[in-house]
C-alpha cells in the first residue's frame, strides 16, 4: 500500500498520551501520600519529584515528534522521538527501582509504562525502516 | 523475627504467658493460658514479610506451644514493595553527644520539654511571661502567705519534733501543728520565738508582690497557769513580753491561733491572732508550742466543709434540719447536735448502759456497729422500743443531708432529704399484728454518684435511706432473759452511671431566606 505511516504506532502513541496523564497524576498523588504517611525527608523527596517532572517535560516533545514523524513519514522526527524515549525509559526505570518508597501500585504503573515504551520503540524502528527504504 | 521477643523481660527466667521466651521449657508452656504476644512481625506495611506466629495448642494434653514462621502478605495495593531509603522503617537513632555538638544538643534537649518540630522551640519563652503576670495579682490555694520580710511562719515539726520556723503558711490551707522548742529560763527574753512580737510584727501583704499591708492584730490573750488552767484576759490589747519573775519565765508564747479573712478574689483583708501565754519553770528544758491557722471568706460563716464541691473521703457527712422553710445546717464543728451519727460500739456492749456514745458518719467509710440488748421478762414493750430507737438514731437524727461537701444553707436544692423506711420482720408463727415490735437494726444507705468532668469527678450524695428493721418481741416466761444483738450500719454505694463523652456540636448551617424573598407572589 502507498501509505507508509504506521496505524498501530499512531494508536499506541495516542493511548500512551492518555495513559501518561493518568500515570503522572497517580504517581504525584502517591508521592504526596507517601510523604504524609511515611517519613520522607526533603532531600529524598526532591530527586523523586524532579525525576517525575522531568519525565513529564520530556513526554510532550516526544509524543509530538512521534505523531509528526509518523504522519509526515519523515525519519528525523521519529528518530529524535526514539532518542527521547530512551531518556524516558531510564527515568521510568529509576521510578520503578530507585525511588525512596516503591509501592505495589508504583510497580504496576511503571511496568505498564515500560511495556508501552518498549512496544512503541519497536513500532518506531519498523516505521523508520519502512520510511527509509 | 524468629529471635525477637517483646515479652521476654526477665533475664534467664521464664516470663508467664510469653510464648516466644527462649528461657521457657515445655513444662512451662504447658502451664500457660494464652500467648500474650501471638505474632511478631516487622512493619506491616511491607508487601511481603516474615512473621513468627506463636499459639498454644490447648487440645493437646499437656498444652504445647506452636511456633510457625510464615510469610505474611499485605494485600493492599499501597504496600511497600521496596525502599531505597535505609532509615525508612526504623526509628531514628539519636545523635551521640561529642565535644562539638554538645552545646547544640543541650540547647535543643536540655530543657524540661522539647517538641518534635524544631520550629516551635523558640516560641516557649515568650509564652511564659503573660501567664506569670496573672498569677501574682492574687493568692491561690497553697501559695505561701507573704509578709514584709518573708513568709507568714507557722512553726512546725520538720524531721523531728523540734520546731522549725521556716514553714510558711499556705493560703487557704487550714493547718494545726504542734512542736517542741528548747528553752531555758535564763534566756527567756532573748529567745525570739517565745515573745508575742515575733508572731505579729511583720504585716501580711494583701496580694502577693504588692505594697498593700495588712497588720496582724491581737484578738485575745489567754494566760495558762503552771497547772494548766487558762484564763482569758479582758481584751486589753497590750503586748505582753516575756520576762523573768520569781524564777519563772512568764508571758511565754505557748500557742498562737491565726485567723485570716480573705475576699473571694484571693485578697487578704484581715488577720488576727489569738495567743496562749504561759509560764516556764526553771527545770523545764523544752516546751510544746501549738500553732493553728484558719481562713475564712469575708461575709460568710465559717462552716467546716467536707469537700469542695464533691465530698472528700473521710470527712463527715453534713446534715441538718429544716425549720419552717429553709434547711438549717446544725453542723458547726463544736456542736455535735444534728450531725449524721451512728451508734458507737463500746467495750461493755450493753445497749442500755452506754447511751449517747456516737460516731460521726464519714463519707466513703462503711461502718457497722452494734450492742447487745438484754431483755428480761419485766421489761415493758413500748418504753423499750422507744429507748432502742433513741439508741439507734441518736438524740437528734437529721432530716436532710448535704448533697455536696460545700452546700450552703441557703441553697435549698443542694440538700437531700433522708428517706425513712420501716421494715418489720414478722415471725412466721405469729400472725398477730398487736404483738410488740422493737427496732433491732438501723441501716443507712447513702447512694452517691460521680459528678462533673471525667478527669476530676466530684462525689455527690444523691439519696439517703435510713431503714429501721423491727422484730416482734415474744413475751418471756418470768425469770428468763434473752440477749438480742442490735446493729446499725452505714453503707456508701456508688451509683454513678458510666461517663458519656460529649462532643462539640457540629456547626450548623443557618440559612434562612429573606423575609420578602417571594415578593411578588406572597
Amino acid at each position: 500500500s502507498s501509505q507508509l505511516s504506521s496505524l498501530p504506532l499512531h494508536i499506541l502513541l495516542y493511548v500512551n498520551g492518555v495513559y501518561y496523564i493518568f500515570y503522572f497524576l497517580a504517581t504525584l498523588a502517591m508521592i504526596i501520600y507517601k510523604s504524609q504517611v511515611f517519613s520522607y525527608p526533603d532531600d529524598f523527596l526532591a530527586p523523586d519529584l524532579a525525576v517525575l517532572f522531568l519525565m513529564a517535560i520530556l513526554e510532550v516533545p516526544r509524543l509530538y515528534l512521534g505523531f509528526k514523524g509518523n504522519l509526515t513519514e519523515a525519519e528525523a522526527p521519529l528518530g529524535l522521538s526514539l532518542g527521547l524515549t530512551v531518556g524516558s525509559v531510564l527515568l521510568c526505570v529509576y521510578l520503578l527501582l530507585w525511588q525512596s518508597y516503591v509501592l505495589w501500585a508504583d510497580v504496576l504503573l511503571n511496568a505498564v509504562l515500560l511495556a508501552t515504551y518498549g512496544l512503541e520503540s519497536g513500532l518506531k524502528v519498523t516505521a523508520i525502516a519502512a520510511f527509509v527504504s | 523475627v524468629a529471635r525477637l521477643c517483646v515479652c521476654d523481660l526477665l533475664v534467664a527466667q521464664c516470663d508467664t504467658n510469653c510464648c516466644c521466651d527462649p528461657d521457657c521449657s515445655a513444662e512451662d508452656f504447658s502451664l500457660f493460658t494464652t500467648c500474650s504476644i501471638p505474632v511478631v512481625i516487622g512493619d506491616s506495611q511491607l508487601c511481603s514479610q516474615k512473621a513468627a506466629v506463636y499459639s498454644l495448642d490447648v487440645e493437646a494434653n499437656p498444652p504445647e506451644r506452636i511456633f510457625k514462621l510464615i510469610d505474611q502478605v499485605n494485600p493492599s495495593i499501597f504496600c511497600i514493595h521496596a525502599t531505597n531509603y535505609e532509615q525508612a522503617l526504623y526509628l531514628k537513632s539519636p545523635e551521640i553527644p561529642t565535644a562539638e555538638n554538645f552545646d547544640e544538643l543541650l540547647d535543643k534537649f536540655g530543657g524540661a520539654t522539647f517538641s518534635a518540630e524544631p520550629d516551635s522551640w523558640n516560641l516557649d519563652p515568650d509564652a511564659q511571661n503573660p501567664s506569670e503576670a496573672n498569677e501574682t495579682s492574687r493568692y491561690e490555694y497553697g501559695v505561701p502567705v507573704q509578709t514584709e520580710d518573708a513568709f507568714l511562719r507557722l512553726p512546725s515539726p520538720v524531721v523531728s519534733s523540734w520546731c522549725s520556723d521556716a514553714n510558711p503558711a499556705g493560703f487557704l490551707v487550714n493547718q494545726a501543728t504542734k512542736c517542741i522548742r528548747s528553752v531555758s529560763v535564763e534566756k527567756c527574753d532573748s529567745i525570739q520565738a517565745l515573745s508575742m512580737l515575733f508572731y505579729i510584727n511583720s504585716s501580711i501583704l494583701a496580694v502577693p508582690k504588692s505594697s498593700q499591708m495588712v497588720n496582724i492584730t491581737v484578738q485575745s490573750i489567754a494566760v495558762q497557769s503552771v497547772n494548766g488552767m487558762r484564763t482569758f484576759l479582758s481584751s486589753g490589747e497590750a503586748l505582753r513580753l516575756p520576762m523573768v519573775l520569781d524564777g519563772l519565765c512568764i508571758n511565754a508564747v505557748l500557742g498562737v491561733n491565726y485567723h485570716i479573712t480573705h475576699t473571694d478574689t484571693g485578697e487578704i483583708i484581715e488577720a488576727v491572732a489569738a495567743f496562749v501565754l504561759g509560764a516556764i519553770s526553771r527545770e523545764a528544758l523544752s516546751i510544746e508550742q501549738s500553732f493553728e491557722i484558719s481562713f475564712t471568706q469575708e461575709n460568710t460563716q465559717p462552716v467546716p466543709l467536707s469537700g469542695n464541691p464533691g465530698y472528700v473521703v473521710g470527712l463527715p457527712v453534713r446534715a441538718g434540719f429544716q425549720p419552717q422553710g429553709y434547711p438549717f445546717p446544725a453542723a458547726f464543728l463544736s456542736n455535735k447536735h444534728g450531725q449524721l451519727t451512728i451508734l458507737h460500739s463500746t467495750s461493755t456492749q450493753d445497749c442500755l448502759a452506754a447511751q449517747g456514745a456516737r460516731a460521726p458518719v464519714l463519707f466513703g467509710y462503711n461502718m457497722i456497729s452494734g450492742c447487745k440488748l438484754r431483755i428480761t421478762a419485766a421489761m415493758k414493750c413500748q418504753p423499750l422500743a422507744q429507748t432502742l430507737l433513741d439508741v439507734l438514731k441518736g438524740q437528734s437524727f437529721p432530716e436532710y443531708v448535704a448533697s455536696f461537701g460545700n452546700s450552703q444553707a441557703q441553697d435549698v436544692f443542694d440538700w437531700v432529704p433522708i428517706t425513712q423506711l420501716h421494715i418489720s420482720e414478722q415471725m412466721i408463727s405469729h400472725t398477730l399484728q398487736s404483738s410488740c415490735q422493737i427496732p433491732v437494726s438501723l441501716g443507712i444507705e447513702v447512694k452517691w454518684t460521680k459528678y462533673g468532668s471525667l478527669v476530676n469527678p466530684q462525689a455527690r450524695i444523691v439519696n439517703v435511706t435510713a431503714t429501721i428493721t423491727s422484730t416482734t418481741l415474744k413475751q418471756l416466761p418470768s425469770g428468763r432473759e434473752r440477749i438480742i444483738p442490735i446493729t446499725s450500719s452505714v453503707v456508701f454505694t456508688d451509683i454513678s452511671s458510666p461517663a458519656e463523652p460529649s462532643y462539640k456540636a457540629w456547626p450548623t448551617i443557618n440559612i434562612k431566606l429573606p423575609f420578602d424573598f417571594f415578593y411578588p407572589f406572597v
